[in-house]
Parts: C-alpha cells; sequence; structure tokens
C-alpha cells in the first residue's frame, strides 16, 4: 500500500462504463502528464468498480501508471454521493496535489463537491495548460468560448475537470506496466440511490457514412428555417442533417441528430455550420471534422476559431443566395 | 412542498465581449441583452409544474447578480413563482462558486426548503458548480443534468433521469429535501402570464447587498482573460452575399464536395 499513497501526487479517477475504459480516462492521463511537467509529481490512476480488478489491471498494462482499485457492493452503479463518500475517504489524510476528473456528466457531477469536502478549489472544463509568473494557470471557455480564462487555484489540493478533446490519449510508449493495488471499501447508507442506467434512444444513424454534415444551431431562429439546412444539404452529396443541443432541445431535429458532449462525435470531410455559436460542449463533437466552415451573424462567435472558411452573414438570407448561385452554375 | 430556484441574468449569446483594459475580466458591452440563463429558466418552468401539481407548493427566487438582474426575478415570479430575493453585487466581476454557494445556502429558503432546483450551468460562465456546491453545503443528496423528474407520494422523494454520454440515462431515486440541476430540453419554459407580470414588477423583493471583494480567502482567481486561440486558418469571405456564396461554391467544388459546371 505505501507506493499507493496519495499525498503529493497528481491522481487521475478513470472513467468506465460497462466494464469498458472510456477514451477521457486516458485523456486524462495524458493530461496529469503535461501537468507532471509543471508540477514534477508522481501520477496515480484510481478506478472505482464493484470488482474493479480487471479494469485496475487493464489500466496499469495500458498507462504504465500505478493504479489503485477501489471495489464496493454499491459501485455497481455510478452514483454521486458513493463516489464522494470513497474518493474523500481515501484523499483526506493523503491530499493530493490535483485531483483530475473528467468533465463528463458524471465528473461533473460529483467534482464540486468532492472539492468542497477536500477543501479544494475546484476548476471545471479545462482545455489547457499554461505557467505564468511562477503560477500553473488552468484555462477554460466562458462566454460561449468567445473568451478564454486562465483560473488559478488557492488551495493545497485542487480538483480539475477536463474537457473531453482537449488531450488525446496520451503517446504510446513501451512503458513497464504499473503496480496494481486494490482495497475494499465500506459505504454508509446514502440520501441518493442510482435505480438504473438504460439507453433511452437508439438510432439507425451511421455518420460514418456521410462524407458531409450540415449542421443547423440556435442561429437558426425559427423551426421552418430548418427547411434551408435540408435544401442546403439536399444538393451536396453523401450530406446528413445535424444540428447543435438547442435544435434537438426544441424538438426539431431528434436526439441522435445531435453533436456534441452528449451526441455523436463526428470527423466528416465537411462540416458546415450554420448558426452554431461553437460552444466547448458542441465543438468537441465535431473539431476532428476534415474541413470546417461556418455561417454565423456574430463575427466573434467561437466557431470561427476553428473554423477554415468563416462567412459572417445571417444563413436565413445567405443560404437562398447560395442555392441561387449554385443553380445557375448547373 | 417549498422549492427554491436559483437564476442568474446572462448576455444573450451574440452579445459583444471584450477583455477589459487590464486583462483581468469581460467586459459585456452596454448594448448587449440581458436575459434569464437558458437553463435557469427550464428550473423555473419545472418547478411551476410541480406547483401546479401539488398545490399549495411556494416557490422562492433567488439570483445574485448586479442591480439590472431584478428583472430576471421578476420575470420567473411572472412565470408562476411566488416570492424572490436578489442579492445585489457591486458588478459583473468573477465571483469563486463556493463564496457564491455558501451565500446562497445560507439563506433561510435555502435550508427551509424540500427541494432546490438549479440550471445545470450558466451559459456565461459554463462551471456548473454552484448547485452541486450547494448540496454540499446543506448536505443534500443532489443529481446533476435532469432531463426529467417525479415527485413521488409522499416520503418517497424524487425520482430522476440523468443524461449521459452515448444516448444513456440514469434513473436516480432522491430523498427530499434534495437540490437538482435542470438540464435544457427537460421542458419548454413557458413565457410569462400578463396579470403575473404585473403582479411581479409591483412586489417588494427581498434584497441583500454582498462583495466578493470582502472575500478574503476565494479558492480559486482569475489570473486574466484572453481571446481564444485560433486552431485553423480561418479566412473570412469578403464581399457582398452574392460575392460570397460565390466564393464559397468555388471553394466546395475546389476540394470536390459539389459539382458545378
Amino acid at each position: 500500500m505505501k507506493n499507493m499513497q496519495t499525498s503529493g501526487s497528481i491522481v487521475v479517477i478513470a472513467e468506465h462504463f460497462e466494464g469498458e475504459i472510456r477514451p477521457i480516462t486516458y485523456e486524462l492521463v495524458h493530461f496529469a502528464e503535461t501537468l507532471q511537467q509543471f508540477s514534477p509529481a508522481p501520477i496515480k490512476i484510481l478506478v472505482l468498480d464493484e470488482r474493479a480488478e480487471t479494469l485496475a489491471k487493464s489500466l496499469a498494462r495500458t498507462t504504465g501508471k500505478d493504479v489503485l482499485g477501489l471495489r464496493a457492493p454499491q459501485l455497481a452503479q455510478y452514483n454521486g454521493q458513493v463516489y464522494t463518500s470513497i474518493l474523500h475517504e481515501i484523499l483526506r489524510d493523503h491530499p493530493p496535489l490535483y485531483v483530475c476528473i473528467g468533465h463528463s456528466s458524471r465528473g461533473s457531477d460529483y467534482a464540486p463537491g468532492l472539492a468542497m469536502r477536500l477543501k479544494a478549489a475546484c476548476i471545471t472544463g479545462v482545455s489547457a495548460l499554461s505557467v505564468q509568473e511562477d503560477m500553473i494557470c488552468f484555462s477554460r471557455d466562458v462566454y460561449g468560448g468567445k473568451i478564454n480564462a486562465d483560473m488559478v487555484s488557492n488551495t493545497e489540493t485542487t480538483v480539475l475537470t477536463v474537457q473531453p478533446g482537449s488531450y488525446g490519449p496520451a503517446p504510446d510508449r513501451d512503458l513497464p506496466k504499473g503496480n496494481v493495488c486494490l482495497k475494499s471499501m465500506t459505504v454508509s447508507p446514502q440520501t441518493s440511490t442510482t435505480l438504473s442506467t438504460t439507453p433511452f434512444q437508439t438510432s439507425d444513424l451511421d455518420f460514418s457514412a456521410a462524407r458531409v454534415i450540415v449542421s443547423a444551431g440556435r442561429g437558426i431562429g425559427e423551426e421552418e428555417n430548418l427547411e434551408l439546412i435540408r435544401d442546403l444539404a439536399s444538393v451536396i452529396p453523401q450530406s446528413v442533417v445535424c444540428g447543435s443541443r438547442p435544435v434537438i432541445d426544441l424538438g426539431w431535429l431528434t436526439y441522435d441528430r445531435q453533436i456534441g458532449v452528449t451526441g455523436a462525435t463526428v470527423t466528416p470531410d465537411l462540416y458546415l455550420a450554420c448558426g452554431i455559436s461553437g460552444a466547448a460542449q458542441h465543438v468537441s463533437g465535431m473539431k476532428g471534422s476534415g474541413f470546417i466552415v461556418a455561417i454565423n451573424t456574430d463575427p466573434m462567435a467561437a466557431i470561427f476559431n476553428l473554423s477554415d472558411i468563416c462567412i459572417v452573414e445571417d444563413l436565413k438570407t445567405f443560404i437562398p443566395v447560395l442555392l441561387e448561385a449554385l443553380s445557375n452554375k448547373r | 412542498m417549498k422549492i427554491l430556484v436559483c437564476v442568474k441574468q446572462v448576455p444573450e449569446s451574440e452579445a459583444v465581449v471584450s477583455i477589459d483594459k487590464d486583462a483581468g475580466w469581460v467586459d459585456v458591452h452596454d448594448t448587449s441583452v440581458f436575459r434569464m440563463n437558458h437553463f435557469d429558466e427550464c428550473a423555473v418552468e419545472a418547478a411551476v409544474q410541480i406547483k401546479e401539481a401539488f398545490p399549495g407548493t411556494t416557490i422562492h427566487i433567488i439570483s445574485v447578480g448586479p442591480e439590472r438582474s431584478e428583472v430576471v426575478i421578476r420575470r420567473a415570479i411572472g412565470m408562476g413563482a411566488d416570492h424572490g430575493t436578489h442579492m445585489v453585487t457591486p458588478g459583473d466581476g468573477f465571483v469563486d462558486p463556493s463564496t457564491l454557494a455558501g451565500w446562497i445556502a445560507s439563506l433561510s429558503e435555502a435550508s427551509d426548503a424540500d427541494l432546490i432546483l438549479c440550471g445545470a450551468m450558466s451559459e456565461d460562465l459554463m462551471q456548473g458548480q454552484v448547485g452541486p456546491l450547494m448540496a454540499e453545503y446543506l448536505s443534500l443528496p443532489c443529481a446533476t443534468a435532469v432531463v426529467q423528474m417525479t415527485i413521488m407520494p409522499v416520503g418517497e422523494g424524487v425520482h430522476v433521469e440523468r443524461e449521459i454520454e452515448g444516448g444513456y440515462r440514469e434513473a436516480v431515486a432522491l430523498q427530499l429535501p434534495a437540490l437538482l440541476t435542470i438540464q435544457t430540453g427537460i421542458n419548454q419554459p413557458r413565457y410569462p402570464s400578463l396579470s403575473k407580470l404585473l403582479r411581479a414588477n409591483k412586489l417588494k423583493l427581498n434584497t441583500l447587498y454582498v462583495d466578493a471583494m470582502e472575500d478574503s480567502a476565494p479558492l480559486q482567481g482569475v489570473r486574466r482573460v484572453t481571446l481564444p486561440r485560433k486552431l485553423r486558418e480561418g479566412v473570412f469571405l469578403e464581399g457582398s452575399a452574392s460575392q460570397k456564396a460565390e466564393q464559397l461554391l468555388t471553394i466546395l467544388s475546389d476540394r470536390s464536395f459539389l459539382t458545378v459546371l
């Protein structure tokens, strides 16, 4: 157990689902390795699960890091209170420098509460690191990605949630596998219980066949303007219409067409972003696209920072002009 | 049932924002339109739906922000809430989320509530922290990103569904009192009714004054703000709409996404 002490270390909390390690876990390891360059400290991975052994061994092998598997019967499903209570018990007497958690639906659920119990600052949605005047700064998007804020922590331990897609997986190296340690935990009764985890909507939509995605955002304004997006898609071969969260929330497109953190991640050859502001939640689902064209009325829209071609126009007037110009050529 | 809903005023997503003179924080251009955070609007709607289903329910609204943010409290009352508290801050500067959560948690309306609803995040700062931190202050069970909720018969608490990645939902049972953060898509927030808005505009709100500058030990701070890095070249097409359309067609056909003659 000695080498599994978390005091002064950089702790990564692994994320897993249905027996599989989630990609964000490897991104967190990469993030932790980057952080290590500024703040030399050992990296320890913690994995919480009903049994934990298989996951812990797999992580130690693939990352080369020391892994502590924490097991409890209550961990058969994710529960925020159970996570917070177990992690607090493990970390409180051996305060790490950093606790790195995915900025996912689960990570964002327990990270703030855990931070408060550890008397730690919690900085969420971190997408980059830098050092300014000897202080480590954690960059995060504010104002829909129009501005970047460099945050600093004033506490001994800092809890960080890392935006998915900001760090690729740690580069492959031939590393000796890390040590594995397993620990059984007892959890007192909780005031919240996870009942089930179920798929709620399945889809036959196959994005891998789509060469082009024409995507609608809040900027389309009215549901009838979705017709413009469909008209545009109809003249582009191998294209599919998708949207950002606000359009799906309004019921204008079905959930299977949502691009972003809680929807699909796509990498078409061409992504045509129409009226999309470019908030981090959406960007993480499409930034790997081959060529990105954005149409938006707001010249400061964050989407323009990752676009190849930027068009400051109102899509409601621009798309008809574009379609007209195309039909004149055909 | 007593419900507390936390609402925040945010600038419209198209608002013109810039970096202030010492790069310390963000200036929102004064011509910008401010409105209620969309996530919070969904939280107010969820509370009003509970009130409609369970007569005798009262809804209290809390907002922390500068003088102008009072209008979002009145709007929430116009949607069907009963009372409101405005914690007035001197300006729009960054406030440590744990400081902010502590301010709200210290209100009797928070400690007396059976249910506290917050938006899953604010559209401007996108931290998603104030809700879960308040739950921790008040030792309440908490579920975030709630897309469905059912108040169970007395004594059985509340059942919710949280949205998680990959099209899955997590069903969670929470004892009351509880805190939930509401994800958009759970409902379509109503417009305030005229008669309720008239009442809301006459209503005297509880007003308290708070100042983050008096917080001697914030857990985190803003070192500086910058414009985001450009990840791609980002060529802005110039000219009239039709000139831009012509250029775009050329670009798309050169890359063989389109065929033009």
